[in-house]
C-alpha cells in the first residue's frame, strides 16, 4: 500500500470518525445527566435533517439560517419530548425510561414515514461544501476537513458550558444527585429541560453535516447512525464528553482499517467496529474515559 | 316459424348463460415500503385488463385485486382467499421474492398457475409445477452487462461491489465475474457493503488505487447513488454500472450529476417499443395517464396479465387451470409490450434485455441484448 493511500484512507477515519463524534456528544450528555440511554438521539438527529431540508428547499433560506432553524426546532422537539414523555417518569424504574426513548424513536421515524414517505430525499448541498481539495493523488472535500474542526469546536464549547459556566455547574450538580439539587434551590427540571435543548441541536447539527456527507435524508437513517454513535459514546466512556469523541474516533478508524486491510470482509466493518467495542468494554467496563458512576460524574 | 323462434332464443339464452365471468386474481404490494412497485405493476395489470378483456367464445376476464402491505404472510392469505372465495383461475404476483415466493407455494397446493412479473432471483422456481415469470433471471442480467461493457466497450478490469446482505445482488456478483472472466476480462478485487451503508469512502480510496476501466454494482438505488456521488467527489472518474435496482427516478433524483453515463440492465425502454403491442400499449398508457413514459414494472405487469390471457384463449374447449398452466409453459415468441417472452417447462423466461445509461439527468436506451 502506497503512502498516498494510507494518508487517504487516514483523513477518511478523521472524517467519517468524527461524524460519529458528533453525535455521541449529544447522547453522552443526556446519559450524564439523566443515566438514561436516549434512543430518540437518532431520531431527532434525522428531525434536524428534515427540518433543514425543509428550510433549504421550500423557504429558500440559505445553508447556514437553516442550520440555526434546525438547530432551534430540534432543541424545542428535544424539551417537547422530555416534558412529555420523560417528566412524568422521573421517579420510575430507569427500565421504564428506556422503553418510553423507544417507544418515542418508533413514533419519530413513524410519523415521518408517514409525512414524508420512506423514499430516500435528496439533500442539496451548499457547492462551497462540496469543492475539492487535490493534492498528490489525494482528493479530500471540504466538508470532510470541516467536519472534525466542527466537532473539536463544539466539543470545547460543551466543556466550556460543564466547567465554566453557571449552568455547567448546575448541570454537573444535577447528575451527581437529581433529588438533592432541588434543596439547593436548583430548578432540576429547568437545568434537564436545557441539557435536552442542548444536545438536541447538537443532534441537528449531526444530522444536517452527515446529509451533507451524504446527501440523502430518509427516515431511518437515524437508527444505525444513533446505534453507532450509542457505541462511540459507551467506548469512550459514556457521561464523558471528551471519551465520546475519542470513540467516535475510534469507530470510525476501525472502519475504514477493516476495508483497507480485508476487501473481501469489507461488508463486516460494523461487526468489527462492534466487536472492538466488546473487547476494550472486556478490560475496561466502563469505556475508554470512563468515570465511576457511583463516585463522581462528568 | 314459432318452432324456429324458439329455437334461436334458446340458443342466444343458452350463450348468454355459458358466457362465464372468469377472474385472475392480482396479488400486489399496494400500500407499505415497496408501494411504489405494486402501484406500477397494477397499472400495468388494469390497463392491459382494459385492452383485451373478452376471450373468443364470449367469456369476460376480470381481474380481483388484493392488497399484500408488502407482508409474506398477507401475500399468502391474499393467494388462497382469491384461489378459494373469488375462483381465480390463475394468479399475477408479487413484487419482491420472499413474498412471491408465497403466492407460488399457494400456486402449488391449488395446482393454479402463478406468473410473477418481477421477481429475478434465480433459483425461486426450481421444482414447482404451476409457476412461471415474465422478467428475466439475476444470472442472465449480470452476463449481459459482463459482455457489454466487455465486448462493446473493451473494459478489460472490473471491480465489483456487492451488497452481501441481498441475495439479488450476490446472484448477479456471480453471474458477471464468471462472464466477465469467460470474455477474457479481469476481475481486480471484489469489495462488500452492506444495506444501509453510508461511507464508502474507504472502499473508493481502494478502488482508485488498482486503476479498474469498469466498476460494477449491483447493489438498490440508496446506496447506489451515494457510491456515485462520492466517487465524483474523490475524483474516482472510473465508470460505472448496476443491474435493475438503480432502474428508477429516485436513483436519478438522488445522484444528480454524479448519475452521468451510469450504465444499468432493464427489462424494457419506452422510448424503443418492441412489438406492436408495446405501441398500443403505451397509447393507452397515454391516455389514461397524460404521460407516455410507462415504468419497468407497468409493462410487467401488464405482460404477466398477456401471458395469462393468451393461454386461456387456448383454453377456451376445455377450460380448466391445468390447461391455462400447460399454455403459460408453452409460451413461445409472444410479442408482449416490454420485449418478446418464450417461457419453457421450468417457468423461466427467455427475453431480451436493454441496456441503459443515464445521459443529461435521463435514461438513454444503448443497446438489446437477446438470449
Amino acid at each position: 500500500m502506497d503512502s498516498s493511500l494510507i494518508l487517504q484512507q487516514i483523513i477518511n477515519g478523521f472524517s467519517l470518525g468524527s461524524m460519529y463524534a458528533l453525535i455521541a456528544i449529544g447522547y453522552t450528555m443526556v446519559y450524564g445527566v439523566l443515566r438514561l440511554i436516549n434512543f430518540a438521539h437518532g431520531d431527532i438527529m434525522m428531525v434536524g435533517a428534515y427540518s433543514a431540508l425543509f428550510c433549504v428547499t421550500s423557504m429558500n433560506v440559505p445553508f447556514l439560517g437553516a442550520l440555526s432553524l434546525a438547530m432551534l426546532f430540534a432543541a424545542a422537539l428535544g424539551i417537547a419530548i422530555d416534558r412529555v414523555a420523560y417528566k412524568p417518569l422521573r421517579k420510575a424504574p430507569r427500565i421504564s425510561l428506556l422503553i418510553t426513548a423507544i417507544g418515542i424513536s418508533f413514533l419519530i421515524q413513524n410519523v415521518f414515514n408517514v409525512l414524508f414517505g420512506s423514499t430516500p430525499k435528496y439533500f442539496p448541498v451548499p457547492s462551497y461544501l462540496e469543492a475539492v481539495i487535490n493534492f498528490n493523488n489525494i482528493s479530500i472535500s471540504i466538508n470532510s476537513i470541516l467536519v472534525p474542526i466542527l466537532t473539536f469546536f463544539i466539543l470545547l464549547v460543551v466543556l466550556f458550558i460543564l466547567y465554566k459556566s453557571k449552568y455547567g455547574i448546575a448541570i454537573r450538580a444535577l447528575a451527581f444527585d437529581v433529588h438533592t439539587v432541588n434543596l439547593m434551590g436548583i430548578d432540576a427540571n429547568r437545568i434537564i429541560a436545557i441539557v435536552f435543548a442542548l444536545g438536541s441541536a447538537l443532534a441537528a447539527i449531526g444530522g444536517i453535516f452527515w446529509a451533507v456527507s451524504y446527501p440523502s435524508v430518509e427516515p431511518s437513517m437515524g437508527t444505525l447512525i444513533g446505534l453507532k454513535a450509542f457505541g462511540a459514546a459507551v467506548l469512550g466512556g459514556i457521561g464523558s464528553v471528551a471519551g465520546a469523541v475519542l470513540g467516535g474516533l475510534i469507530i470510525g478508524f476501525t472502519e475504514v482499517v477493516v476495508v483497507a486491510i480485508f476487501p473481501d470482509l469489507s461488508g463486516f466493518k460494523d461487526a468489527f467496529a462492534f466487536i472492538f467495542l466488546v473487547l476494550i468494554l472486556l478490560f475496561k467496563p466502563t469505556g475508554i474515559l470512563g468515570i465511576n458512576f457511583e463516585k463522581s460524574r462528568f | 316459424m314459432k318452432k324456429i323462434s324458439i329455437v334461436i332464443l334458446s340458443i342466444i339464452t343458452s350463450n348468454i348463460i355459458q358466457a362465464k365471468e372468469i377472474n385472475i386474481g392480482v396479488v400486489l404490494p399496494l400500500t407499505g415500503p415497496t408501494a411504489a412497485y405494486g402501484q406500477s405493476a397494477l397499472d400495468g395489470v388494469k390497463i392491459a385488463n382494459s385492452m383485451n378483456n373478452t376471450l373468443s367464445n364470449g367469456d369476460k376476464v376480470n381481474i380481483v385485486v388484493v392488497d399484500t402491505k408488502g407482508d409474506k404472510i398477507e401475500s399468502a392469505n391474499a393467494s388462497t382467499r382469491l384461489v378459494s372465495q373469488n375462483k381465480a383461475y390463475a394468479l399475477i404476483g408479487e413484487m419482491l421474492t420472499a413474498n412471491t415466493l408465497q403466492v407460488i407455494r399457494i400456486g402449488e397446493e391449488k395446482k393454479i398457475p402463478v406468473v410473477a412479473p418481477a421477481a429475478t432471483a434465480d433459483k425461486i422456481l426450481n421444482k414447482k409445477l404451476y409457476a412461471s415469470r415474465v422478467c428475466f433471471m439475476d444470472s442472465f442480467q449480470g452476463s449481459s452487462l459482463a459482455t457489454y461493457v466487455k465486448n462493446k466497450l473493451n473494459y478489460t478490469k472490473a471491480v465489483i461491489v456487492s451488497d452481501q446482505s441481498a441475495d439479488y445482488s450476490l446472484g448477479l456478483t456471480r453471474a458477471f465475474e464468471k462472464e466477465f472472466n469467460k470474455q477474457g476480462g479481469k476481475i481486480l478485487d471484489k469489495f462488500r457493503i452492506t444495506a444501509g451503508d453510508k461511507d464508502f469512502k474507504a472502499i473508493l480510496s481502494q478502488i482508485k488505487n488498482l486503476k479498474p476501466d469498469f466498476i460494477y454494482l449491483p447493489v438498490y438505488y440508496t446506496e447506489a447513488s451515494l457510491f456515485a456521488r462520492q466517487a465524483k467527489a474523490m475524483g474516482v472518474n472510473i465508470p460505472m454500472g448496476s443491474a435493475d435496482g438503480v432502474a428508477d427516478e429516485t436513483f436519478i433524483n438522488l445522484a444528480q450529476e454524479a448519475a452521468e453515463g451510469y450504465l444499468f440492465t432493464d427489462s424494457f425502454d419506452y422510448n424503443n417499443p418492441p412489438t406492436q403491442l408495446s405501441k398500443d400499449f403505451i397509447l393507452a398508457y397515454e391516455k389514461e395517464k397524460q404521460n407516455k413514459e410507462v415504468p419497468n414494472f407497468t409493462a410487467m405487469g401488464a405482460d404477466a396479465y398477456f401471458v395469462i390471457f393468451e393461454a386461456m384463449q387456448k383454453c377456451i374447449n376445455d377450460f380448466n387451470s391445468k390447461c391455462i398452466n400447460d399454455n403459460i409453459h408453452s409460451t413461445s415468441n409472444f410479442e408482449g409490450v416490454s420485449g418478446v417472452i418464450s417461457i419453457d417447462k421450468t417457468g423461466n423466461a427467455t427475453r431480451s434485455i436493454v441496456i441503459k445509461s443515464i445521459e443529461n439527468q435521463k435514461q438513454v436506451y444503448k443497446d438489446s441484448i437477446l438470449p
